[in-house]
């Protein structure tokens, strides 16, 4: 009679039915994540263009970049949009340029920005850089980025001068993950 | 075929858990019994089971989803099917899986029969693995932060552990009165591999910002502890077979721990039991390596300092330094999951009249009809799982046990258990989930359990 039991029981096991799986498709899982983070922030107020009483037409700083040093980053990243927005409240018009820079420092490529004076309207200079394919392959190079800002002919500054010259900038960053 | 392989892979090999053992427990005709209640009313002479065939189980569970849901070969794109997955589940969802295999094991009654006293041991061994769904970090992997500027990813949805370990057990149970059985067993952990990562916390978040575009910041006290890899990913050099077996047998990261339990009569028919089991840790410092990554970050992206022109300022390597990645070799200490049992059974039906051979329980009553609670301790709040339960005796050699069960995995996990002693042989089968069984891929769990042992009836009582 306990025979009969044991074949109850096993024939659960082989009695029973499972849907058609295939676990071969894990072979196809891919992701593609879109990471959204602050690349580059400035707030430099109009009396910073003042020094010793003499306006400084000309500033710049160079910073290291070197988050492509990493291969699987590297490899993964498909497209990279940078997003800038300058918001200019001093009474002076400038011309910026932000420069990739390679090991060397030599310019990969130049992201320019003429930036009109404040009249007291608001006037955002917004500007948004897609790399990718082959200009992508010029930013994975960049080991630097260097800020420039020329300040153009206008109404003279003083150490008492209002206002400032502001950068927000983000980055998009797609990847490809498989 | 593909259903056997299938139920071989779910349930043998990666077997995910809740280890709750409700068919096993209590079934005093299965010496295993014993290690689910080491006090458990056992009354065989002695018995001794099968080298390697005595005591076989596994259970896998998953909270959240089935196999089916990931795998069904259904045409469907298989990152729809991870992405369903992802975000039909909750932080809470687990995996669990528990695979146990008994090398050896033995019982003798000590003394006379009025002092009924046993002695029982053996090793075993074990795996477990449990994950929480780490819900946050696969939204991230998913679809980055793009479209979740506001939401703070919480680091402490990655909890995970596992351990491959053998356990050498002595245990000891009494009849203290007429009534009341009490008993104990202390076990030497011996821990071939173990990770676990289940105390993280941290926040990652990114906002709308006024200075700089975002505000973005980071937040982490991150640990992965791991033991028994090193010799394999690093210096390799030793038979891997010889080395595990020397693990094995108390060459791993030693611990120890005991069970304790009870079964009580305070009427003839009616019965109480009550268990605690692995109240144990184990000491991890041979081949010990851990990773943290702790510190906290507020990304403004690149700043330049137009005073200085060349400030030489890194924010990637800012980065890097304000939450390194380190990896430690310190010891660390791990606690077994405990586990507790307790049941209380009611029993009806005269059994002396079916010419009973008694197997070890007392045939006074054919049937039982009880109620059992298990309790697992976990990183987070413990599983419950609640059975009520039929029990009868049939012929001569036969128990048999029906179970519903409801728990996280399931609200209708119907179980089956037989066990049958022909001559001095016993075999057991235990399985559960039955329903599924019309579809097993998609079921959340699935646990069986079998083994023979042989077996010699307690003199003592009437044959």
């Amino acid at each position: 009679m306990s025979k009969f039991f044991g074949i109850l029981i096993l024939s659960a096991f082989f009695l029973s039915c499972s849907s058609d799986l295939d676990f071969n498709q894990a072979k196809d899982v891919k992701s593609e994540p879109v990471v959204v983070l602050n690349l580059a922030t400035f707030d430099v107020p109009a009396n910073e263009f003042v020094v010793n009483g003499a306006e400084q037409n000309v500033a710049g700083d160079i910073l290291n970049f070197d988050v492509f040093r990493d291969t699987y980053f590297n490899d993964s990243l498909r497209r990279t949009d940078f997003y800038f927005e300058i918001d200019n409240t001093i009474n002076r018009a400038y011309r910026i340029n932000l420069y990739l820079l390679d090991a060397n420092n030599s310019p990969l490529y130049t992201i320019p920005f003429d930036v009109p004076a404040y009249s007291g309207v608001r006037n955002l200079v917004t500007k948004t850089e897609i790399f990718e394919k082959a200009k992508l392959d010029q930013l994975k190079k960049t080991k630097k980025i260097a800020f420039g800002i020329a300040m153009l002919p206008g109404p003279a500054l003083s150490e008492n001068s209002l206002g400032s010259l502001k950068l927000r900038s983000s980055a998009t960053v797609y990847f490809v993950v498989e | 075929m593909r259903k056997i392989i299938l139920l071989l892979i779910f349930s043998v090999s990666i077997s995910c858990f809740s280890q709750n053992k409700q068919i096993l427990y209590n079934l005093t005709s299965v010496p295993q019994s014993l290690l689910t209640n080491p006090g458990s009313d056992v009354k065989y002479d002695w018995f001794i089971g099968i080298p390697l065939l005595s005591g076989i189980s596994a259970n896998v569970g998953s909270s959240g989803f089935s196999a089916f849901d990931l795998f069904a070969n259904d045409g469907v794109d298989f990152n729809a099917k991870v992405r369903n997955v992802v975000f039909s589940t909750s932080r809470n969802d687990k995996v669990s899986i528990n695979e146990q295999l008994e090398i050896f094991s033995g019982g003798v009654k000590l003394g006379d029969w009025q002092e009924g006293a046993y002695l029982s041991f053996g090793m075993y061994q074990e795996l477990d693995v449990f994950s929480y769904m780490p819900k946050d970090h696969a939204i991230m992997v998913l679809d980055g932060n793009i479209d979740y500027l506001g939401k703070v990813y919480d680091i402490g949805d990655l909890s995970a552990k596992g351990e491959l370990l053998s356990v050498f057990h002595i245990g000891y149970n009494k009849n203290i009165t007429e009534k009341l059985i009490l008993g104990a067993r202390g076990k030497i952990y011996s821990s071939i591999f173990n990770f676990s990562s289940t105390k993280n916390s941290g926040y990652f978040y990114t906002i709308p910002g006024t200075n700089s575009y975002y505000e973005q910041v980071v937040s982490s006290d991150a640990l992965v502890n791991t033991s028994g890899f090193l010799n394999y990913t690093e210096n390799y050099s030793d038979n891997a077979k010889s080395d595990i077996m020397k693990k094995a047998f108390f060459g791993g990261n030693l611990g120890l721990g005991f069970d304790l339990g009870l079964t009580y009569y305070p009427q003839e028919n009616i019965q109480f039991t009550a268990s605690i089991l692995d109240v144990g840790f184990i000491n991890h410092s041979k081949e010990v390596k851990s990773y943290s990554y702790k510190g906290y970050f507020k990304n403004e992206g690149l700043t330049p300092d137009f005073n200085s022109g060349n400030s030489n300022g890194n924010v990637f390597q800012d980065f890097l330094d304000a939450i390194p990645l380190d990896t430690l070799n310190t010891k660390y200490t791990t606690w077994r999951p405990v586990k507790f049992n307790s049941s209380i059974q009611y029993s009806f039906g005269d059994g002396r009249n079916s010419d009973c051979n008694c197997l070890g329980n007392e045939m006074k009553f054919k049937n039982s009809v009880g109620a059992q609670l298990y309790v697992m301790s976990t990183p987070r709040t413990p599983l419950m799982a609640l059975t009520a339960y039929y029990k009868r005796k049939f012929f001569d050699a036969v128990e048999m046990k029906a179970t519903y069960t409801i728990d996280s995995f399931s609200y209708k996990n119907i179980g089956l258990g037989l066990s049958t002693t022909i001559g001095k042989v016993n075999f057991y089968v235990l399985a559960d989930n039955l329903l599924e069984y019309k579809d097993i891929s998609k079921a959340n769990s699935l646990s069986f359990q079998l083994g023979f042992n042989i077996i010699f009836p307690d003199k003592n009582t009437p044959e």
